[in-house]
């Protein structure tokens, strides 16, 4: 059919004015995650450990069923906040958790500023906070997959499992700590990746920002702290700093004899400087000063 | 009026990009011309509310430039200069997609992106990978995304932009077509005078951030110069400079003839006078129309 045999038709619909505009932002950023392939194998691999600890509960409920599979003390399948520190600090976990924000969160986007597709965007009645918010919520919804809901999986397992809520009324800070902590890695590394999307116009380098600015201070913080056993020398990773945290919020020990405060501060640091740099960031047009 | 704009000012650091525009543009086909650097890309995007001017006032559609760009977004459609796109998604998704974000519920977004992407012709490729399109499908697909959620006003920034001549005209026929609606506004910028010429009624012609012609395009056509094209044989150079003491421009074409610009009150026996006493021969000697482009000569100066 020729292009102007239909002739231009007006849409008889009306505008609706939405407070969730940016859902369709957030909507379309799962969908396209979902179409790469080392995506899906990461997060597969990141729900592992959640299976794990589930598996764990289970059997600290059976205990006396599994006891002859198990070795010397059963300690450490005993459910209690130490239980849940385990999940949320391992190295395992923190690691998977930037593998899937590199694979979700690296294009997010540097491929808008790669294609110019911002303009695009900015030229809808969107706010800037709309768009981040959008993009912001694409990897909350994936890090929440991850934390919040393992988290409370195993509260809700645990309680069923004992049949009563003698686990909660032993523990009732858990709740706040789970949503505490899950809040805080969710938080930062949606802030952490976004802003790194947002550096450059290609999403391989931004993922190997991601990866890279969280894992070589960690293995400089493994070097340094082999040499000069000073813990203070953890502030330097990431991975040390969150986990100083974990271990505060779930009122364990810390694994180095400093205060979490000074974790904290640097992890608010890094998140806030990341907003802000984020905001900075994205405009509406590249604008040459 | 849809846009008003007074003493409108703005600047990339030292560099000045608009220096006190005023323009109250009626409804219709609006050209928008000027050369590279004229600042017609800065005056939309301050229109949408992507910079904020330094100085001055403006409306769009009602809408002050300031204080609603959400609202001005809302009724307006924009077709950028450059390639833009969302990779990783086919055209229907990306049609709808922006629709939605223009405030189109989802599946009346849907259904009016396949509409627009037949009306645009790309029909049969509307289910491809937009990084698998060609320059002019890309083209078009911006011309979708501006129209799918039926605006009232249409920005569209040099719309022809390495176009192929078919698809080029094709463009414009579109253009043409939505301009036609009474209820659509097309504010088209360009520096391509014969899309403009073909387009649009009423042209603003911006140089050096300020605007140096506005006007319905029959009437600034009908400008002040009278055009003759003449040919001339032997030495010219007092000849030439006797008709610019007169205040007429000469234009000298590839192919020997001269198009002379008279000022009204210049007889054009002048001509022959002049060259009767600088002794040379008039060959040729013909009145001509003046088009869009002479106008854009004179006012911009440059060819």
């Amino acid at each position: 059919m020729g292009i102007r045999e239909r002739g231009y038709a007006h849409w008889e619909g009306s505008l609706q004015e939405s407070r969730f505009s940016w859902w369709p932002i957030t909507r379309q950023g799962i969908n396209l995650a979902f179409q790469q392939r080392f995506f899906k194998l990461f997060f597969f691999l990141a729900l592992f450990p959640a299976l794990f600890f589930i598996v764990g509960i289970y059997v600290s409920e059976r205990l006396e069923d599994f006891r002859h599979m198990i070795r010397g003390p059963a300690g450490f399948l005993e459910v209690n906040p130490s239980y849940f520190k385990a999940y949320f600090t391992n190295d395992f976990f923190l690691f998977m958790l930037v593998m899937v924000v590199v694979f979700a969160g690296a294009g997010l986007i540097s491929d808008d500023l790669r294609h110019n597709a911002l303009q695009l965007y900015f030229s809808r009645p969107l706010k800037k906070s709309d768009y981040l918010l959008g993009k912001a919520t694409v990897l909350v919804f994936f890090l929440s997959l991850l934390t919040f809901l393992p988290g409370i999986l195993f509260i809700l397992i645990k309680i069923i499992f004992s049949g009563s809520f003698k686990f909660l009324r032993n523990y009732p800070s858990l709740i706040g700590s789970v949503l505490g902590f899950s809040t805080l890695l969710t938080t930062f590394f949606s802030f952490y990746a976004l802003f790194l999307s947002s550096v450059g116009k290609n999403r391989r380098y931004s993922g190997i920002f991601i990866f890279s600015l969280y894992f070589f201070p960690d293995v400089l913080f493994g070097v340094l702290y082999s040499i000069f056993r000073n813990p203070y020398l953890s502030l330097l990773s990431i991975k040390a700093n969150l986990q100083q945290i974990g271990a505060y919020i779930f009122t364990q020990k810390a694994p180095y004899p400093i205060s979490c405060f000074y974790s904290l501060l640097i992890i608010l640091a890094i998140l806030f400087s990341s907003a802000i740099a984020l905001g900075k960031r994205i405009r509406g047009v590249e604008v040459v000063k | 009026m849809s846009i008003q704009v007074q003493n409108l000012h703005f600047s990339y650091g030292k560099v000045k990009a608009l220096d006190g525009i005023e323009v109250n543009l009626p409804q219709g086909a609006i050209g928008l011309l000027g050369p590279n650097g004229a600042g017609k890309s800065t005056l939309i995007r301050i229109l949408l509310g992507f910079l904020t001017p330094d100085r001055g006032e403006g409306k769009v559609l009602g809408y002050d430039i300031r204080t609603q760009q959400r609202m001005i977004r809302r009724y307006v459609g924009y077709m950028p200069e450059d390639d833009c796109f969302i990779p990783g998604i086919d055209a229907v998704s990306f049609i709808s997609y922006l629709g939605e974000l223009s405030g189109m519920p989802r599946k009346e977004a849907i259904k009016r992106a396949h509409e627009v992407l037949f009306y645009v012709g790309l029909e049969e490729e509307r289910y491809r990978k937009l990084e698998t399109y060609s320059g002019g499908m890309k083209q078009r697909l911006k011309l979708a995304q501006a129209i799918q959620h039926d605006p009232r006003l249409l920005f569209l920034d040099e719309p022809t932009s390495g176009l192929d001549p078919q698809g080029r005209r094709e463009i414009l026929e579109l253009i043409l077509d939505i301009a036609s609606k009474k209820d659509i506004q097309v504010l088209i910028s360009s520096h391509i005078l014969p899309d403009i010429e073909a387009t649009c009624s009423y042209v603003v012609i911006l140089d050096k951030g300020r605007v140096v012609a506005e006007g319905k395009l029959s009437d600034l056509k009908q400008i002040d110069y009278s055009l003759y094209e003449v040919k001339v044989k032997g030495d010219t150079s007092g000849f030439q400079e006797k008709l610019k003491l007169m205040g007429c421009k000469i234009e000298f074409r590839e192919d020997g003839l001269w198009r002379i610009f008279l000022p009204p009150e210049v007889d054009p026996q002048i001509i022959f006078k002049i060259s009767a006493e600088e002794k040379i021969q008039i060959r040729h000697f013909v009145k001509s129309q003046t088009s869009l482009e002479d106008l854009f000569t004179r006012v911009v100066g440059v060819d």
